[in-house]
């Protein structure tokens, strides 16, 4: 018996959870959708309003429309970012808390499931749902963020596009899957836990947010004279100086730099709550 | 049994008759006990929220108000010097705090479908409470009155904060936000209350509803932005507009929320407009084509802004009425059964 647990424990947690699975495949699945029916068919009405207005001489009243395409595309960026916030408030409410407050996983250790492993298969699947679910949210992400960028207004350095338009996304998830587990491990409550675990990964994503722009060195530039910057770079600070003008910024060659070091940070940050969990739980079943 | 050699000689006349008088307070004693935590934090995230609107509508609005104004003086001069820091400081906190304010109903939606009804339920300790003499119309009662006095009066607080600070900074913050931005639409009036009652009502019946708290503060979180959203759409609808009528030279003008635009015509007809000014030569020919006389915008001015926000809280307020009269429709379905069944699953 002992020899097939192992076995059963990852379908065991899927099935447990499988409204969360549902939820989080019709989450990937609309967005998908919704990006493609933007890029697909709202653009094709957005270019012929275009297409009219070139069309003549005089103004064009329907610049109104370009919205329509422009401020969807920024709530798909801002929900594939911000989805870690709800990866939080089910790991440390439903993933784990719940079974530590209701004692099902005592049930469970009971039954040839060491803590250890059972810990390992509520983290390892759901990781493994996250991370396909989250590549295909910023692949989509990146291919209709870039596909029209004339009506769109914004900028690579936005806080959410920054962080959906790369792996950072699937790193702040599997971040929320650790701090969840381990909140939900020291509180051993579902909705104390659920709250937490929000909160604190709220604070963490605030406080890189703000410190962002000094994760890679930043450029200056200055000049006696004054000068214009390329339109997709990242004004830091710009301005006069005592002899001349001078600009502070991140050229948008620094996105991958400035990206890869935040995902490690928030990676590092996942690995030492994913063994702070698994520590506090052998201390807590020794 | 502490309350009993302290009471003064005044409550006899209630031990008379301990049955009923006696249990409310003792009830809601027990709600606040039970929720301590949660009465705790929502108390914190209040006086955190207002201290910082008080900060943003004094010394944050004058630091930011003084850096326009030296910024304004330099009237593109070669030097320049004013306190830019301020302003973004100013940004921000506003930023902050508006969300704040907007969140609120979210979390009594969260706390009031996962901790109020739904985990109880879950639980069985809602039972348990039925067979100790408390009714469960009085019990879900009980639960629905002390938190919609404090969720009305911490966010009634809130939202008069955020007007004072806006207020603060009308006229003196060059970006200060217009009063017809959605965020500071809504933060600056009474929506979130009616939002936030609503919330809870939404909270505690869906936890009647599933039985689940999880499940009931997620449903319910999700109901109210739903529901939020149906209000931001039918909003404009609320209160008849204003029409303003501008000349074909002009184009359409009317600052304020607008609802629709386009040209007039001598027979009166309203038409949508092919383009925006009289003044350019091919729209002018285009406009003479159409016979249009004038443009047309209708618009919401700023003095609709409290019939509107009364309204809106109107609508929420009955949708709070009905959702509340049905937990109780719920909650009298669930209990009719004999006792120990959970009536329809």
């Amino acid at each position: 018996m002992s020899t097939t647990a192992p076995v059963r424990l990852p379908r065991t947690v899927l099935r447990l959870h499988r409204t969360a699975l549902i939820v989080w495949g019709a989450f990937v699945a609309g967005l998908t959708g919704w990006l493609v029916w933007l890029n697909e068919v709202t653009v094709d009405a957005v270019r012929a309003a275009q297409a009219r207005c070139s069309s003549t001489s005089w103004g064009c009243i329907d610049v109104i429309e370009f919205l329509d395409y422009s401020e969807p595309t920024g709530y798909v960026g801002a929900l594939t970012c911000y989805s870690f916030l709800a990866v939080a408030a089910f790991t440390g409410g439903s993933l784990i808390g719940r079974e530590l407050e209701s004692g099902t996983a005592r049930l469970a250790w009971t039954q040839g499931v060491t803590p250890a492993r059972w810990l390992a298969a509520k983290l390892a699947v759901p990781a493994l749902v996250l991370t396909a679910g989250g590549t295909a949210l910023v692949l989509v992400f990146r291919w209709g963020w870039a596909a029209n960028r004339d009506l769109m207004g914004d900028n690579w350095a936005f806080a959410d596009v920054f962080v959906a338009r790369g792996p950072a996304t699937v790193a702040y998830a599997l971040c929320a899957l650790a701090v969840g587990a381990l909140t939900a491990l020291l509180l051993r409550r579902a909705l104390p836990a659920l709250a937490v675990s929000v909160a604190a990964m709220w604070l963490l994503n605030a406080v890189l947010e703000r410190h962002r722009a000094r994760l890679w060195p930043a450029e200056t530039r200055t000049s006696p004279k004054p000068f214009e910057l390329p339109y997709d770079v990242w004004r830091l600070e710009w301005g006069r100086t005592g002899t001349g003008h001078r600009a502070t910024y991140h050229p948008a060659s620094h996105f991958w730099p400035l990206h890869l070091v935040e995902t490690g940070i928030v990676l590092a940050v996942a690995a030492l709550a994913t063994a702070a969990a698994f520590a506090v739980l052998r201390r807590r079943t020794a | 049994m502490t309350t009993a050699p302290t009471a003064p000689a005044g409550p006899v006349t209630t031990t008379a008759r301990p049955d009923r008088p006696a249990r409310a307070p003792r009830q809601l004693r027990w709600l606040l006990r039970l929720h301590r935590p949660a009465v705790l934090a929502w108390t914190a995230f209040v006086l955190v929220a207002g201290a910082a609107l008080l900060w943003l509508g004094g010394p944050l609005t004058d630091a930011s108000a003084a850096a326009w104004k030296d910024y304004n003086a330099c009237a593109f001069s070669e030097r320049c010097s004013y306190d830019q820091d301020a302003i973004v400081r100013y940004k921000d906190v506003y930023t902050y705090t508006t969300s704040a304010v907007l969140v609120a109903p979210f979390l009594v939606a969260a706390w009031a479908g996962g901790s109020l009804t739904g985990r109880e339920l879950e639980s069985g300790t809602a039972r348990l409470a039925w067979t100790q003499g408390v009714t469960p119309a009085r019990w879900l009662a009980g639960r629905l009155a002390l938190p919609a006095v404090l969720v009305a009066a911490s966010t009634g607080l809130l939202v008069w904060l955020h007007r004072l600070a806006w207020t603060a900074g009308e006229g003196r913050i060059d970006t200060a936000k217009p009063w017809d931005d959605a965020a500071t639409f809504y933060a600056n009036g009474t929506v979130p209350v009616a939002l936030a009652l609503a919330g809870l009502c939404l909270g505690a019946l869906e936890g009647l509803l599933l039985r689940r708290s999880l499940a009931a503060l997620t449903t319910a979180a999700v109901v109210l932005g739903g529901l939020w959203a149906t209000v931001h759409t039918a909003l404009p609808h609320l209160w008849p507009t204003v029409t303003v009528v501008s000349s074909l030279r002009n184009g359409p003008s009317g600052a304020g929320i607008a609802v629709g635009e386009g040209v007039l015509t001598s027979g009166g007809d309203r038409l949508s407009a092919p383009c925006s000014s009289g003044m350019i030569p091919g729209c002018r020919t285009e406009l003479a084509d159409l016979g249009a006389t004038g443009f047309y915008r209708d618009v919401h001015p700023v003095a609709h802004y409290w019939p509107l926000q009364l309204t809106a809280s109107a609508v929420l307020l009955v949708v709070a009425a009905l959702l509340a009269l049905t937990a109780f429709r719920v909650l009298r379905l669930r209990t009719a059964g004999p006792a120990g069944k959970g009536g329809p699953a």
